[in-house]
């Protein structure tokens, strides 16, 4: 609260310096001509003026946005909404009192509305709906944003209309098409009102993509409406024929599905072009933007429905342009645009509220009030009609209180204010009674209804929103109903939505995918693979995280100092440590294709509030999943020789990279430097087109070429945990308190888990690396053990002590208190991995008739 | 059409389906026409050929796996007659209110449906062969078969909760809580 004042203060002094600064400039233009002489520096406001507005309104907007979200307990209260347009009226209140509102740059004027403000949040919108919820409810969404618009344009325009015959308006005449004009723009649900509303009160997908899809789709029937109740005053009420109306009638299917189409058309242009861009990936992001901005404006130029375009353009474009780009670019695309759209949402409430302050208003009582009430009513009425209309079609039915919240989720917007403020002052005399009457209108449902909304859902508990973290199960069985329900529906012979999106589903892959992607699927579930890729790198990216202070960064010492008489037994305990250790550090590049690292370093940038939610929960059940691969990668080994030959390669090359890195870097790099260049190593095709001959050559040329590409990683992974990283902190403090507890806690977890991991995988080196590559044995020291791959690394339980105490900030971030009544002193480190590895050899019996019955 | 297979059927067994399946005279008619088109050699039941014969059931990769549960689980001899063929589908009917829930759609009978779908050797438990085949439909193409095995591995992972390697129904279902598999597993059956 405080900071937020503070904010306000700052917004206000900035108001004043700008206002001091525009004014001095202007009288330096009426001074008189100086004597011409060289100046070291001009002031040149003129020349920056507009921009520099500009500028400095994107500023204060997203200065604004950051200060109302330092004070929580005002965001929680208040939508962003109301807050943003509050500050808008406050700083119009400055600017009309200091004049400036003449100014062209300082008022909302519907051009820059409409070609600069809306089309990236309609985009944004587009871009990230969702389509299976969206298309599920077409139906029932198309009836509301067509009849339902309609019905209540023509409802609302008549019943205004027709209480002017009552004293109530105080006796201002209002003509019928003026009404009705004044109606089609505000009866049309506002998809920006009502995006910046739900995203703050998370209903469930289904009532979301009703109301959201209502407002955007309703845009073609006002667009319609409004231009024709325009033109129809235009032409004036006495001289309209019939065929006019039959052409307003047929202009609303060009101007829908002009819309559409063109979008359609610019999106697959645009996927077909991001086909090309391999060799200039920078360019990617742009691609989108811009074919999608263009679909808008070429749909704005032949006069059909621009929201229409972009918005399925970008429906186009999202899904095959994330199978093209890189997936930096990808992260990027997505990125821009929730930052455009948020940008431009600010400042059109900002906007708005400014735009209120202003002359050109006359207040009408009877009316504003009479247009609320209406707005209300029919709102209501509209959505009980045809809401239960729809639930004659639909499996999930609306219940009352869905509806309830529809009627109550039906915002008005920034955009029926700036119709408002295009109409033409010459043809509709009472211009400025509808002004304020929209304003009044908006301001009522942004605030009120905005502000309540969210109390309302959970008054009514609504059914809300749930986060899912990914699940291979969840997944996979929701294909299988997909498909089970798509054969029953085909067999029972009541076609529904699973064999038409079957239907769909086979188009999309014979055709689309084919044309659109550089690379067609040959795959029949691709959105399988990628749910499986993506948990993989969620838990890649958590054992990373986890193992990050699992390694040991300054022990080299130690380790040469390692006590003789204590070798034998201590490399024994070490290596089944180190060999999890490299496991914890490499559980999911092992199996090619599916694992590409790499690229999801830009989805986990993005995902990362997700992940590590994720990744905290799930602590310990990921650990079976590693083992799985190491297990996995274990019978590849022995089915085939190539692979196997693979596997030791990456591994020994990992080994060799391993050391290095110890020595050079400090703790956190090591262990991402090695996932991040073993993947490298471990590319598919490069893995495919190996040969056992290639596998001989010595891992220090594979270490070469790398060293840029290793650095760059480093720095690529670098920012991106540390928030989270703060995060968790903020939020496990008790692992803070006593980092040394959660260290044992971790350590113990991890301990057991990967020594489960590493078993199947050393029982395949011991026998596959005695009998198949008895070249390799050769060059190992028999002091190690029987495993050759771990002759550079010969760890001790000391090392693993000292890295401990060592790092303790590491493992205080990452433990997190899910074992609370784990033993909080300090464990006895030797004790642990004296258990472990008696727990390696004890799992490694039957680790070995389980490996043994699989081959 | 309707009136034709109205005729055919007894009005005794047509109550007698309505009542316990919950469906309307209307729609068990309607379902009734359906078999008698998909019974092209009107012999009173379906084979498996029936119904390979519909094209969407044809091309769906699971489509095989599901006739055959239909027809090992609830038809007999690779055949399925008109009841059976109606207790099948009762399963999917959907139940929103308590009282048109009756045994056959409740969200457990649908679950095991789904369950049977993996479950082919009936030993009430995934194991992993099982996992594998049904994800070789799904996947199918080139995919290696290494990396269909480390999504059936990791899929086990998942839902084994008590580390036999394979799901029992109760984890199945555990898993599962979260997906509305009871508006999933639904349709609307036309009357």
């Amino acid at each position: 609260m405080y900071q937020n004042k503070h904010s306000i203060f700052l917004i206000i002094l900035l108001g004043f310096i700008i206002h001091k600064y525009y004014c001095k400039e202007q009288t330096y233009e009426h001074k008189p001509n100086k004597p011409l002489r060289f100046h070291v520096a001009e002031f040149n406001f003129d020349h920056v003026s507009d921009v520099y507005a500009i500028t400095l309104w994107i500023l204060l907007g997203s200065l604004a946005k950051i200060g109302f979200h330092l004070s929580h307990r005002l965001t929680e209260k208040f939508p962003e909404s109301c807050l943003l347009i509050i500050l808008g009226l406050i700083v119009g209140g400055l600017l009309y009192v200091t004049h400036l509102t003449e100014q062209k740059a300082y008022v909302l004027n519907s051009d820059t509305f409409f070609l600069f403000l809306l089309p990236p949040i309609i985009l944004e919108a587009g871009y990230f709906m969702p389509n299976r919820p969206f298309f599920d409810n077409l139906g029932t969404i198309l009836l509301l944003a067509i009849v339902n618009t309609l019905f209540n344009t023509i409802c609302i325009g008549l019943t205004l209309w027709g209480f002017q015959f009552t004293p109530l308006y105080g006796g201002t005449q209002f003509e019928m098409l003026p009404c009705l004009v004044f109606a089609a723009l505000i009866s049309a649900v506002d998809p920006v009102a009502v995006l910046a509303t739900f995203s703050e009160i998370h209903v469930n997908d289904m009532l979301y993509i009703v109301v959201f899809g209502e407002s955007l789709l309703n845009d073609a029937v006002s667009v319609v409406l409004y231009r024709m109740f325009a033109s129809f005053a235009n032409i004036g009420q006495p001289n309209i024929i019939v065929m006019d109306i039959v052409l307003g009638c047929l202009s609303f299917f060009v101007v829908a599905l002009g819309g559409v189409l063109i979008g359609i058309i610019f999106g697959v242009i645009g996927c077909f072009t991001t086909k090309f861009t391999e060799h200039t990936p920078v360019l990617e992001p742009l691609i989108v933007l811009v074919y999608a901005y263009l679909a808008y404006l070429t749909s704005e130029m032949v006069s059909v429905s621009g929201i229409l375009a972009i918005t399925f353009c970008g429906m186009v474009m999202k899904q095959y342009v994330s199978f093209n780009i890189s997936k930096k670019s990808d992260a990027t695309t997505e990125y821009v645009l929730k930052m455009l759209s948020s940008i431009m949402e600010t400042i059109i409430f900002m906007f708005m509220g400014l735009s209120t302050v202003s002359d050109s208003h006359s207040w009408n009582t009877g009316f504003v009030f009479m247009t609320i009430l209406l707005c209300l009513v029919f709102r209501v009425i509209g959505i009980a009609i045809f809401a239960n209309i729809a639930n004659c079609w639909r499996l999930l039915e609306l219940t009352r209180i869905d509806m309830l919240i529809m009627s109550y989720g039906g915002l008005r917007g920034a955009i029926a204010f700036a119709l408002a403020l295009v109409l033409d002052e010459a043809k509709i005399a009472r211009k400025k009674e509808f002004v304020t009457a929209t304003i009044a209108v908006v301001f009522f449902t942004v605030f009120i209804q905005g502000i309540t909304i969210g109390p309302l859902v959970k008054l009514l508990n609504v059914r809300r929103k749930q986060i899912e973290e990914p699940t291979m199960s969840a997944k996979l069985t929701n294909r299988m109903m997909d498909h089970v329900m798509t054969c029953l529906e085909e067999i029972s012979g009541s076609g529904g939505s699973n064999s038409l999106r079957d239907r769909v589903r086979n188009l999309d892959r014979n055709y689309f995918k084919r044309w659109l992607l550089r690379e067609p699927p040959d795959r029949k579930d691709i959105k399988l693979l990628q749910t499986f890729k993506k948990i993989n790198t969620l838990t890649a990216m958590r054992v990373h995280d986890t193992a990050r202070g699992l390694v040991p960064s300054a022990s080299t010492a130690t380790v040469q100092q390692g006590i003789p008489e204590h070798h034998h037994l201590r490399s024994h305990s070490a290596y089944g440590n180190v060999s999890e250790l490299i496991a914890a550090n490499l559980p999911e590049n092992t199996v090619p294709d599916l694992m590409s690292y790499e690229n999801h370093e830009g989805e986990h940038h993005h995902n990362d509030a997700e992940m590590h939610h994720f990744l905290d929960t799930n602590l310990y059940s990921a650990r079976p999943r590693a083992a799985i691969h190491l297990r996995n990668q274990d019978e590849t080994g022995s089915s085939d020789d190539g692979t196997h030959a693979r596997f030791e390669k990456s591994y020994h090359h990992r080994d060799q990279r391993y050391l290095p890195t110890r020595l050079e870097r400090e703790l956190p790099h090591g262990p991402k430097t090695i996932s991040k260049t073993v993947h490298n190593a471990n590319r598919p095709i490069a893995l495919k087109n190996l040969s056992p001959k290639h596998t001989r050559s010595p891992p220090t040329t594979h270490q070469q070429p790398n060293p840029r590409s290793r650095s760059r990683s480093i720095a690529a992974h670098q920012h991106s945990p540390i928030p989270s990283g703060q995060r968790t902190k903020s939020i496990s403090k008790d692992s803070r308190i006593s980092p040394l507890a959660s260290t044992h806690i971790e350590n113990e977890g991890t301990g057991r888990t990967a020594a489960e991991r590493s078993r199947p995988w050393r029982h395949l080196s011991v026998t596959e690396e005695t009998g198949a590559s008895s070249s390799k044995t050769a060059n190992i020291p028999l002091g190690n053990g029987n495993d050759p791959n771990l002759h550079h690394l010969p760890l001790t339980v000391a090392d693993f002590g000292g890295t401990y105490t060592k790092s303790p900030e590491y493992m205080g971030e990452y433990a997190t208190t899910t074992k609370p009544e784990e033993p909080s002193s300090r464990p006895d480190v030797r004790d642990i991995f004296n258990k472990q590895s008696e727990d390696v050899s004890e799992q490694q019996d039957d680790g070995s008739t389980e490996s043994i019955t699989r081959l | 059409m309707g009136s034709n297979a109205s005729i055919m059927l007894q009005q005794e067994d047509l109550q007698n389906i309505c009542q316990q399946t919950g469906f309307t005279a209307k729609q068990v008619q309607r379902l009734y026409s359906r078999f008698k088109t998909l019974d092209k050699r009107d012999c009173g039941f379906l084979t498996r050929e029936d119904l390979l014969c519909i094209p969407e059931v044809n091309i769906n990769p699971l489509g095989e796996r599901l006739i055959d549960v239909i027809m090992d689980d609830y038809g007999e001899n690779n055949k399925i007659n008109f009841k059976q063929f109606i207790f099948l589908l009762a399963k999917f009917r959907r139940g929103r209110v308590k009282s048109s829930t009756t045994e056959f759609n409740t969200r457990d009978s649908k679950l095991r449906f789904l369950f049977d779908m993996y479950d082919r050797n009936h030993d009430m438990k995934i194991d992993r062969e099982e996992l594998l085949q049904v994800l070789k439909m799904m996947v199918g193409g080139n995919i290696h078969d290494d990396q269909i095995a480390t999504i059936a591995d990791h899929t086990i992972g998942e839902l084994d909760s008590d580390g036999d390697k394979s799901i029992t129904f109760e984890e199945f279902c555990k898993t599962l809580e979260r997906i509305d598999a009871d508006d999933k597993m639904s349709m609307k059956f036309l009357s």
